[in-house]
């Protein structure tokens, strides 16, 4: 995919677990771990916004464009 | 229309499913009789012929359209196997609560295709019975020509695409995280 989800570098500098950011945000674990993994078709801005709020992140931090 | 009445109902699925399986049994069983048909009509055609009333002097144009008619008949079954499994997979997958899928999509279109490919026979076998009558002997199947078959053929090419449209929606859903 185009689009590679930086998710788990950002939990790796917050020292953060997948299940942490699901509770704070609350988004199920399933769910985050599709987005994790790159295999989500699209993301909500309600998402994007918790999860960078949770994260203190921008959401360029956490989506990366990569050329293929 | 109320949101219940739009939820299936355990009991009307289990029926068109057996009302299905009822009518593919039965249409094995119409194929299969004309199929015997067929061969009885080369093997013995003095008996077949004499016994629903024409008579068979050799290769004439009555009897050969017959025969013209029992095979059209024969595709006609298997048409109709076609669209009722079709519509069987349809019903299965809507019994196990997931009927917004490509592959229902797919099966809607061909069962589109199959009704097209039954209403052409249906022309043709119109097409054979007017060839068979002849003011001697009269042959009256009962055919007749409706723009009721043609209309549904058109709904369910349009129904196929509006699902295929649900589906790929459904599936963007899905991933939406």
């Amino acid at each position: 995919m185009a689009i590679n989800v930086k998710l788990d570098d950002l939990l790796y500098a917050r020292r953060m677990t997948l299940t942490e950011l699901s509770e704070k945000v609350d988004i199920t674990l399933a769910n985050l771990s599709i987005l994790k993994t790159g295999k989500a078709r699209a993301v909500r801005f309600s998402t994007l916004e918790a999860i960078c709020r949770a994260l203190d992140c921008q959401p360029g931090d956490l989506l990366q464009f990569v050329e293929e | 229309m109320t949101s219940d009445t739009l939820h299936s109902n355990p009991d009307a699925l289990g029926l068109s499913r057996r009302v299905l399986s009822g009518l593919r049994a039965l249409n094995i069983v119409y194929g299969v009789g004309v199929g015997i048909m067929l061969i009885a009509s080369l093997v013995a055609p003095d008996i077949l012929f004499g016994a629903i009333g024409v008579r068979a002097t050799g290769w004439e144009t009555a009897t050969l359209s017959m025969r013209g008619i029992m095979i059209v008949g024969i595709a006609g079954a298997f048409i109709a196997h076609r669209i009722l499994t079709g519509l069987l997979s349809i019903v299965e997958s809507v019994r196990v609560g997931d009927p917004f899928v490509i592959d229902n999509a797919a099966h809607l279109n061909a069962i589109a295709w199959w009704l097209l490919v039954a209403e052409l026979l249906h022309l043709l076998v119109g097409a054979l019975a007017r060839l068979a009558s002849t003011p001697e002997q009269p042959f009256d199947i009962g055919w007749s020509f409706s723009f009721t078959p043609w209309i549904a053929v058109l709904l369910l090419f349009v129904l196929a695409r509006v699902f295929a449209y649900g589906a790929r929606m459904r599936e963007d859903i899905e991933g939406t995280v």
